[in-house]
Order: C-alpha cells, then structure tokens, then sequence
C-alpha cells in the first residue's frame, strides 16, 4: 500500500510539473510573447523591452521557467488587465460556484448511474437493458450543449416550470438559494456523465457476475440479492472510482459548456469570456488550475482504489 | 471448437508408423476457408445495427456532398428573406441571413465530416506511431512517453482548444492539425497497452528464436494484430471530432462566416430559442446526432466482431 | 437406495444457432460414503454433469430433462428457493481455479461464515466460530490469525484449502469436486487430494470426484464412471475397470497415458477427435475413432448393459468379450536398448555455472532495487547430441528460465551457455542469428503460439523468410513437405490458425521449428495443454521426428510420465537449483535426493494396485520465495532428514552412478566412488 502511494504520488509531481511547462510553452506560444500579451497589442517596441527586462524574459528560457513556477509555488497566477483583478481574486469568486455545479452533478448522476448499470447487467439483453443503452448511447452521442438547449426549450420555454437562466450573483449563497434556477444546468450536466458512468457501470457489473466467484456464492445457496450487494457490488464499483477520476476533463469541459449555456457566473463562463476578450493572462491560470485540480483528483481517485481494493491495500 | 476442427486429428495407433498426409474430410463447410478477416466482417455483417450505422453515414455523405448537386440554394450572398419558416421552397425554413437551412445543412456538413475524418486519420497515425514506440522500447523511454500523455490528459482538450482558438485565427486547416493535436493521446495510450500485451506473446517470442529483428517484429506481428484495435477507435475519433468541432462553433470560436458547419448553425440559432424558430435548432442537431450515433455505432460493432473472433479461439 | 440417483439426464446448452446436447442420457448412482469417480477429457460432458446436479448452469444452459434425487427428492423439480436450501448445505461443491473462485474484496473467514449463516441459522459470532473450526479441519495453519486475510495473500494450495473449508462447512451429504487439483502443482495436489481422502472418511459424505486423470481416479475412487461425448460409455468398480476393461474407448484412453515405469516405448493414439455435439452422430458416438467399430455401431446406438460383477458399458464389440478383439498391445521396449552410450556421443550444449536473476524494483521515478529473484542459480548441465534431456519441477523452480536461455532468449546473469563450444552470448547480434536457427523453441500454448492474422503457410514459411533460405519455390516445397511430415494435408497451407484444433497447432508449431534444420529443439510443456487422446499423438510424432531428424530435444515439464516417456536423462529442479540428474531408472527407480522421491510419490499413477498401497511421502508446505531461499541446501525446509548441516553448507554435486548425481548432504542411496576410465565398464 505504501509503496503503491509512495509511487502513485510520485508520478503526480511529475504530471504537475509537465502542466507548468505547458503552461510555459503556451505563454510563450502568444503572438509576440508574453509581454505582448500582457501590455496588448498597441505596446511600443519599447514597453516591450522595459517589460521584458523587468521580469526577467530577457534571461535564458530555461531560468525565466524556474521564475515562472516560482511564481505558480508561491500561488502567484498573474494579473487580468482587462478585469483589473488579480487571476486569483476571479478564481476565488467563481470556481466554488462551479465546483457546487460539477459535483452535484457528478454525486447525481453516479446516484443514477450505479443501480440503473446494474439493473442493466442483470437483466441484459433484455427489453429494459436495451431501452436504457438505447438512451444512454444516444445521450453519449449528443452535444452537450444542443442537450442544455433542448432542456430550455421544453422546461423554460414551452412549460415555464424552470428558468432558462441559471441563478445570477457573485456569491455562493446565491446560487444554492436558488434551487430551481439550478435545476436545468445540473441536470444537463448530470445526463452528460451519467451516459458514459452507466455503460461503465453495466460492463463492470457483467464482468464482476461472469467471474468464478460468482458460481462459488452460488454454490453455497445464497440468494441473488446477497451474491449481487455483498458480493459483486464492491467489485463492480472499485473500478468506477479510477473512472470518475479519468472523467474529470470530460466533466469539467461539458462544464464549461454548460456554464455558457446556462449564463452560470462560473470559472467555465469566464473563461469562454476571457478567450472573447483575448484576456490571455486569465486563460492561462484557469487552465493552470484546473490542469492542478484534475492531477489531484486523479490521485485522490487512484487513492480510493487502493483503499476499497484489498489486493493493493495489503500488498 | 468443434465445428472448425475438420482436419482429422489421427496418426495411427498402434505399431505407430506415421500415416503421413491425412486428407481432410469434408466437414465444415461454413468455416472451411477464408480468413479471419473474412470471420470478422461476417460477424460485423449480422450486426443490424452496424449496417444502420454504415446507411446513416452514406446517406449523410451523399447528402452532404451530393446534395448540393441537385438541391441548388444560394449560401454566399444574404438576403432579406430572414428567419422564414419551413415551407414553399425553404422546405426546412431560412435563418437569420436569409440562407436556405436545408442547402445550408448540406455545405455545413460538409465540413463538419472533413474535420471528423482528417482529424481521426492525422491523430490516429500519431497516436499509432507514438504508443508503439513506447510500448516495444518499454522502459524508461515508455516511462516518459507515458508522462507526458498523461501531462495533456490532465488539461481538458476544450480549454486548450479554446486557448488556441483564441490565439490563432482559425481556418479549416489550422482547426484540423489543433484538434488532431489533443486527440492522438487516446490512440497513444491504447496502441501502447496493446504493443505491451502482444510483444511477450508466444508467437513474438517465435520470431526471436527464428532470428527475426524488431522491425519485423513491429510490422508483421503487433500491428496486424493491433488494427482492429486501432480501427475501433478512430471510428470513435471521427464522432469525437464532430462534437468537439460543433462545440468550439458553439462558443463562437469555430470558423468566421460565411464559412459554416452544424455547430455554428446552431449557435446562431440560440439566440431565437425563445421566438419558436424550431427550424433553426432542431435540424442541424439532429444531423449531429444521427452522425455521431452512426459513428458509434460502427465502432462498437466492429469491436464487438473483433471480440466474437477471440471467443472463437 | 442411493444418496444420489441420476436418472436419465438430458442438459443442453443454447448456442446462437441450434444446441449443444452437452450431456445426453445420463444415470449415476452414489452411495452415501462412496467416491464415484467422474473422468473423461475436456467437452465430454463431465463438468456439466457435475453443474446440472447443482443446478448452476450457465444461462444459456437448461436441463432438458431426466431427475436428480438426493434422498428421493426430486432436485430438478423443486423451486430455486428450495434448491438455494441444499446448495451448500446438503451438496457442497469445490471447484478447479482457487486462484479465480474466491470473492477478492471479502475476507476468507467472512466468505466461509456466510454459508454457515445461512444454513445453520446462527448469528454472525457463532458462524465465525464454525469457520475456524473447519479450517483447522483442512489444515491451515493458524486459523485464527488467517481468518480475517483476503484471499490474494494465500498461496494456491491454502485457497483450495479455503474452498474445501466453504464447501464443507454446513457437513453436506455430498461433496462435488470438479478438477479439484487440476490447477494445482503436484505436490501440493498429493497433500489436497489426501486432504479430502481423510474428511470424507472423518465425516461420512459421498464424493463425486470430476477430473481428467486418470492417475487421480485411480487412488481415490471406489467407484468410475467413464463419459464420452456426452454419454456414460463404461462404469465400474476402480479395480474391474482398469483390470478388465470392457468399452474401446477407455481401454484407448489408458493405452495413451505414458507410464512412470518407462516400459512403453509408443504410446497409443485415438485417431480423430470427439464428435460434434450440436449434431451427435445417430449411432455409437465413439464409432468414429474406434478400431473395433462396424455398420452396426455407426446405425444404431448400443445400450448400456450390466454384467454380474455390476460392470456396466455401451459396446457392440466390447474388448476382452468377443475372442477375436484381441486387447491393445504396445511395444515395449526394454531399458537397456533405449541407454545412448554416452561415451560416444559429444556435447552439444553445455550449460557452465549458468544462473538467472530477475530485479524487482520499487518506486516510480528512481527504480529502487527492492530484491533480486532468483530463477536460476548455478546450473550445471551438459547436452549430448542426439539425446533428449528431461526438466522436471513444480512452478517456480526455474525450469523455463533455464529453457530461455537454452534459445539464447534471456541472458544468463552470470556463467555461460556453449553451443559446439561457443558461447552463445559472446556474439555479436548478426552472429547470433546464424546460431540460432540451430537452436528452436516449442510452446506451451498451442493458441497464443501462431500468430493469428497469418495463414498457416505463412507462419511455416517465416523462419526462411528471415533466414532467407532458398528461392520461394523452393519454400513452398519446403512448407509442403513440413506439412506432410507432422502429419497435416497440404491444403493446411491456406488456412488460419483459428480452423485448427490444439493438438493440429501444436503440430504446426513444429513444423515451423523444423524449419530450419535446427540441432536443438526446446520444448517448454509441449503437451500440457492436450487432452490425453491427442497428446499421446503430439508425443510419438516428436519421437518420430527425432529419429529422421537428428533432433536433440529438451522437454521441459511438470508432467512426469511425459518427461519419462521421452527423455534419456532427467534433471530435477527445486528452487532455481538442479538438485538431480541422471537417467530416467536413475531417477524414477532409484532416487537419491529426498525431493526427488517425494516429487515422485506425489504423482498418481493411473494403477489402482499400486495407488493404495504406495506409501506416500507428502512433502509439508509451500514453495519457499526465491528472492529469499534458504541458506545451504533449499529443499531443507520441508525435507524430513535435514539438519544443521543442510543449513550451513550448501551440498556439492556428487556421483550415485555413471550418468547420476544429486545434491544432498543425506542421499537416500549410498555413493559410489568413481575412478576414471573403469566408469565405462
């Protein structure tokens, strides 16, 4: 077990370090680097070269990279001039609001996904089974935000039960007050990941029925319902915890999506802001940080495995 | 098992001279010759919805590319004639520059599925090149190899397309080598779990001891064997490149006007969600829809085929 | 009446088109207390036999129709809920994987518990209590402390323990065990089979034993039941059945089983193989392959009959009945015309010092040394030409390892491998190539070993390819004249692995390793994953082979007999040590390394007289690890005679015999001092 954490963080810090350089990379990728970027388009030459020498991108590029994540060490993500605001302020503002908007849906629909996956491996090649593949390959097969859209035109605007718009305001509080304005984003969100969770979920559960196992529960007399929640849930479901740590960029994109769609004042509309208004500094520390959010969800993932799965817990 | 088994098993028992050449007799006619190839295409062939799967994405070809031909609209210049809805002579309606929706699905298509098909082509060859390298070196080039895809997993493909975009003026051409760029790391990873697999493999280990190198090793042996593999998913790739391309449109980061794909349709059709203009949402989505479904389909068909093979070993 | 009556018993199985009639009309009756034992090879039915009792077929599987009575009662008619009531209470059931057939997420203590719970209505406490209590009944050690282990941290052997344990916790009736030992080394198999012997007796139940060997039948049961295809062919008591067979196809069965004594020189080979099941031929199912065989047997269906000594068989022309069907006969050869006068023959390969060690590493960016894994260690060996040599020893003790580096596939850590005197890794890689087309392998896994995407001729043709011998006429003649020699039609050549049967492929396999004229052939378990009808094939034609070809082969196996049957001198290995070696009466007659004849009493002969009587010398507990093996001699953990001595000093080889030596500070025959030059006399 030790030896498994000692090695999994390891590759980690290596992960995050590659996230730094490509950060690094894509600052000096801007048309006329970074300082441009920075101090716009209408810099003189030279602000450019005062800008340069003050923070050091005169230097040779691999010490202007240890400045670099010195600077990312210390928190320090850069300045937003077109919001006037540091890069942490922004993300301090939005990311919880997004955050409350990803892991509802994701504590959802692993809520719905799970039992519907086993019900599905149970019964499969049955009437049911192939109803609910049939919906979730083509929930798989949707747009996300062509999924938002629809939902707005039959909630909002033919029934009139849910705004179209998610709740407006800078604080958290505004956002879980308003439940039903929450209502529309969280379930779109939650039928994106819940398509992929659920053919998850139904081949793990196949899989965990078809091994030997399964006929030694069965030889000893026990009932279906003990051999499928005692037995071959909990090996069923160890895999799905590395899954919703692989799902994590998959969720966080259809995220973003569903932020635009909805108007959610999250980092993910910000975001999409920030690329409108070429807002390069602010683009940057959102993916610095979710790039670091998504290593570290990963871990955490790869960390509950190995505590539900005793062959590596006591390895 | 037993059914193929028609060669006759026998030597001669007893006194045990070698019989020599034993003839087949008849038996098994169904799986008496072809290929494996031929076993696999005739199991993907009985799969219905594969065949469901390969209409739509003809008809969504012709349709696309042929169309045009004989659906004559005007696509370049606007007209005054804006936001009609379907009818006489806009079966589908027009949108909010007077174009017709329906001639306007055809060209919009189009470039949706060249994204869809160049993109799958340039990330799978990447993809395919990088994962075999590092899985037949092993190592510790596999080591970093596998360090770095995992490095440009963890940043979502939008945002970095996004970041992109924003950079760079998007044409067709730059959109295709951008989303190539993030999407060879999944044909990577698997192409190496596979050359992982196959390279201790009985029969790899028989051409080391026959004397044969790794360049026969790669060619003969592991990518023959990896193909299906490989094909799978860059069926799933053109499905994930027409989403990802719709999406980018969406946020208004595709290609500028006049240039237009199912995406951009549809984001500029947003904005009369709430006037009722259904013409403008529903048709360019479900073209993306049935084409991507379509995808799917064939590639978990043709997966499912590959498995059938391996039961029958 | 019977504990157990079957009673005319249909199963079969759904496929996507039509059914396989897996087990058509079957009846068999256990005796409380009796051991029915259950053979036949893979696909005759046996394991579903066994499935249908239990009513755990697979879904697709039905029992068609035909009764099973436990005590009189009906199983195939009561509902699932009362059929959940005797599985694992009146019925226990053992199957062949430990490795795969416990739950690794639940604690063995909880798995074995469970079952108690259920049936004996006892809280969880109490149920634990009986869990402890039958797993000091099987014998593992310090069940207190393992009963809340998981099941990855047992060995093999002590997860079949566990197995038995479940199955017998609730004391069923009747104990069903399917392939019980199959998966298991030899002599952890001797001290399971033992296991089981001496907890039926201690509990009175009734055994229905399934498996493949006949060796295991004969030791055990005291009754045999013989399937074929499906069908009951033969059935008698274990004496009546080996002494006086009566049904061809299991006089042909036992006529193709190599002997542990080396009298048999060819072995029998059923030719064919079994018939289709989804379309069973109308008459006898075995006419096909039988040499007895006549109109009548191909028309009609011969029934099965009992005779006065409660022998019953299905046969027309039952041997040893009808005068003119003489018995099979099988050459025998004596030992002293197989002996190679070694003094003429000169080394081919000589192994000097070799050993082989593997790092295990830890962490992910600096790869600690954690150990090293020792396969091999010291190995001394010299290869005549012309002779075939036989490794023999349990998983793990480094017989492949050594095999590898035979075909220069792993390279020896430390010491040498000479090829005509040359050592085989001081060559430079194109060197090397040239070598090796003397030196070919044979595999296991007659599946894994073709590549599936090339056709036959293509995969036969490859190794010229490389070489690049000949002109491609020349190839395709070569490829054909393969074929002919290993016994394949020329139209092989077209085909694809997949439309070939295991023992066809193996065939192929061959064929490919001749290709190259090779001196040495290396052949890894050639025959381990074959039935038993088609390996005695496999066997005589790599006989065959040797003799037109000059080979000089190394059989590599956990088979016994199999290393017996073909090989001039045996090696036996434990632990990455050769700890034996010389020729098959040396070892098999005369062993003086206690491993050696505790190795040899281990395996089960398929000689009934001599099981019951043979006085066993289990070997007690597991495999030590070989990153860690024991100081001095390895074996002195579980060996009887060791001392101090065996600790401290590791012992050298010495001579027991011209062509014999062992390792062993305490052999169990005495030494002989061999002067140079009278040694040939």
């Amino acid at each position: 077990m030790i030896a498994f954490l000692v090695k999994r963080v390891g590759q980690s810090v290596i992960v995050l370090i590659g996230v730094s350089i490509i950060a690094f990379i894509l600052e000096h990728l801007l048309p006329g680097g970074p300082a441009k970027a920075i101090l716009g388009g209408r810099a003189s030459p030279f602000q450019i070269a005062a800008f340069n020498h003050a923070n050091g991108l005169d230097k040779p590029i691999w010490e202007q990279y240890f400045v670099y994540t010195g600077n990312l060490l210390h928190g320090n993500l850069g300045r937003s001039y077109k919001l006037n605001q540091t890069v942490n302020s922004v993300l301090a503002t939005d990311l919880p609001k997004s955050i409350i908007l990803v892991g509802s849906a994701l504590i959802l629909s692993l809520i719905i996904a799970i039992p519907v996956g086993i019900f599905q491996a149970v019964r499969r090649n049955g009437i049911y089974d192939y109803a609910a593949t049939s919906v979730s390959f083509l929930l798989y097969s949707m747009p996300s935000f062509w999924l938002g859209i629809i939902l707005i035109l039959a909630f909002a605007v033919n029934l009139h039960i849910f705004p179209s718009e998610a709740p407006q305001g800078q604080t958290i509080g505004a956002i879980i007050t308003n439940p039903r304005a929450m209502f529309l984003p969280v379930i779109t969100l939650t039928l994106v990941s819940y398509a992929s969770f659920t053919r998850y979920m139904r081949s793990s559960a196949i899989e965990a029925l078809a091994q030997d196992w399964i006929r030694t529960a069965k030889a000893k007399g026990l009932s279906q319902r003990v051999i499928l929640f005692k037995h071959m849930l909990r090996n069923a479901l160890i895999p799905i915890a590395t899954l919703v740590g692989l799902s994590l960029p998959s969720l966080i994109t259809a995220g973003v999506v569903t932020e635009s769609v909805f108007n959610f004042p999250g980092t993910g509309f910000r975001f999409i802001n920030a690329a409108n208004t070429e807002d390069y500094p602010l683009l940057l520390g959102i993916i610095i940080v979710i790039g670091v959010m998504t290593v570290v969800g990963n871990l955490l993932a790869d960390i509950t495995y190995a505590v539900l799965d005793p062959r590596v817990r006591y390895r | 098992m037993s059914k193929i088994d028609d060669l006759d098993e026998g030597l001669s028992g007893e006194g045990g001279d070698n019989n020599g050449i034993i003839g087949s007799n008849s038996g098994g006619e169904a799986h008496a010759s072809g290929s494996q190839l031929k076993l696999i295409v005739q199991t993907f062939l009985e799969n219905k919805l594969a065949i469901v799967g390969i209409a739509l994405v003809i008809i969504a070809v012709l349709f696309c590319f042929v169309g045009p031909l004989f659906y004559h609209t005007n696509q370049v210049t606007t007209s005054y004639n804006i936001t009609q809805a379907p009818g006489h002579g806009h079966p589908l309606g027009t949108d909010q520059n007077g174009y017709d929706v329906l001639g306007r699905l055809m060209v919009g298509g189009q470039s949706s599925l060249e994204i869809g098909f160049s993109v799958a082509i340039i990330a799978t060859i990447i993809g395919v090149l990088y994962g075999a390298i590092a899985g037949f070196i092993g190592g510790v080039v596999d080591t970093i190899m596998m360090r770095v895809v995992d490095t440009l997993l963890s940043i979502p493909t939008l945002l970095l397309l996004i970041f992109l975009a924003a950079v760079f003026r998007p044409t067709l051409t730059l959109l295709i080598i951008v989303i190539s760029a993030v999407s060879w790391l999944s044909p990577a990873r698997l192409v190496r779990g596979e050359a992982l697999t196959l390279r201790v493999r009985d029969y790899v280990k028989a051409v080391r001891v026959m004397g044969g190198g790794s360049r026969r090793i790669i060619l003969r042996h592991i990518v023959p064997n990896a193909i299906g593999t490989i094909v799978v998913n860059a069926t799933f790739q053109i499905a994930d490149a027409i989403l990802v391309m719709a999406t980018l449109s969406y946020l208004g980061l595709g290609l500028p006007p006049p240039a237009a794909n199912w995406g951009s349709m549809l984001s500029d059709g947003v904005n009369y969600v709430y006037d009722g203009y259904w013409w403008l949402i529903y048709p360019a989505g479900i073209a993306i829809i049935l084409t991507v479904v379509a995808f799917n389909l064939i590639g978990d068909a043709i997966r499912d085929s590959l498995e059938v093979r391996l039961q029958k070993r | 009446m019977p504990l157990l009556e079957i009673d005319d018993l249909y199963t079969n199985i759904r496929l996507k088109q039509g059914e396989v009639k897996a087990v058509g009309g079957v009846s068999i009756s256990i005796n409380a207390g009796e051991t029915v034992g259950l053979v036949g090879e893979s696909g005759c039915g046996k394991t579903m036999t066994g499935m249908s009792i239990m009513r755990l077929l697979p879904a697709s599987g039905y029992i068609a129709s035909g009764k099973v009575k436990l005590d009189g009662r009906d199983l195939v008619a009561i509902s699932e809920e009362e059929m959940r009531a005797v599985r694992g209470n009146d019925i226990g059931m053992i199957f062949q994987d430990p490795m795969t057939s416990l739950n690794p997420c639940l604690t063995i203590g909880s798995q074995i518990a469970e079952a108690v719970a259920l049936h004996r209505k006892v809280k969880k406490a109490k149920a634990m209590e009986r869990a402890i209590e039958v797993l000091n009944l099987v014998g593992m050690p310090k069940p207190q402390e393992r009963i809340n282990d998981y099941p990855h941290q047992l060995s093999g052997g002590l997860r079949q323990r566990v197995m038995i344990a479940m199955a017998l916790s609730c004391e069923p009736k009747l104990l069903i065990a399917d392939e019980p030992t199959t998966a298991l080394d030899v002599t952890i198999q001797a001290q399971i089979l033992e296991l089981l012997d001496s907890l039926k007796d201690q509990l009175g139940m009734a055994m229905l034993l399934i498996t493949h060997d006949m060796g295991v039948i004969a030791g055990r049961a005291d009754r045999v039941v013989v399937m074929y295809a499906g069908k009951v062919v033969e059935q008698a008591s274990t004496e009546e059945i080996f002494a006086s067979t009566n049904h061809p196809y299991t006089e042909a069965l036992l006529a193709s089983i190599p002997k542990m004594d080396g009298s048999v020189a060819r072995l029998y080979s059923i030719p064919g193989i079994p018939p289709d099941l989804s379309n069973p031929p109308t008459g006898c199912r075995f006419a096909d392959r039988c040499r007895l065989a006549s109109d009548q047997c191909r028309d009609n269906e011969p029934p099965l009959v009992t005779n006065d000594q409660n022998h019953s068989f299905a046969c027309f022309h039952p041997v040893g009945i009808e005068a003119n069907h003489v018995k099979i006969t099988l050459k025998v050869e004596a030992e002293e015309i197989q002996r190679i006068e070694h003094a003429d023959r000169k080394p081919l390969m000589v192994l000097e010092h070799v050993s082989k060690e593997f790092d295990i590493t830890k962490g992910a960016i600096l790869q600690r040394k954690a150990g090293t894994l020792k396969a091999v260690s010291d190995l001394s060996l010299t290869i005549y030409d012309g002779e075939t040599i036989g490794i023999v020893g349990e998983s793990g003790c480094g017989k492949s390892t050594t095999g590898s580096m035979m075909v220069a596939l792993e390279k020896p850590t430390s010491g040498k491998v000479l090829f005509n005197g040359e050592d085989l890794f001081g060559h430079k890689p194109k060197e090397l190539r040239l070598i090796r087309s003397n030196l070919q392998l044979m595999f296991q896994d007659p599946y894994a070993s073709l590549d599936p995407r090339m056709s036959v001729g293509t995969i036969i043709r490859e190794p010229l390819d490389i070489n690049k011998i000949g002109t491609s006429q020349e190839r395709e003649k070569k490829v054909i004249s393969l074929l002919s020699e290993v016994g394949l039609s020329s139209r092989a050549v077209e085909r694809y692995p997949h439309e070939f049967s295991g023992g066809q492929r193996q065939r192929i396999g061959l064929a490919r390793a001749l290709a190259l004229n090779p001196k040495l052939i290396v052949a890894d378990e050639p025959v381990s994953a074959l039935d038993v009808s088609i390996r005695s094939q496999v066997l005589n034609l790599m006989k065959d082979l040797q003799r037109t070809h000059g080979l000089t082969y190394v059989v590599i196996s956990h088979d016994l007999s199999v290393v017996r049957f073909l090989a001039d001198r045996i090696g036996v290995m434990y632990l990455g040590k050769l700890v034996e070696i010389g020729t098959g009466y040396d070892i098999y007659e005369n062993p003086a390394h206690p491993y050696t004849a505790a190795l040899l009493s281990a395996v089960p002969e398929p000689e009934p007289e001599r099981e019951k009587t043979k006085v066993r010398k289990i070997i007690k507990g597991e495999l030590p690890s070989a990153i860690n093996p024991p100081s001095g001699c390895r074996f002195r953990t579980r060996c009887e005679r060791a001392t101090d001595l065996c600790a401290k000093e590791e012992p050298p080889m010495t001579s027991f015999g011209a062509l014999h030596q062992a390792a062993c500070h305490f052999p169990l025959i005495s030494k002989v001092e061999i002067r140079t030059g009278a040694a040939a006399f």
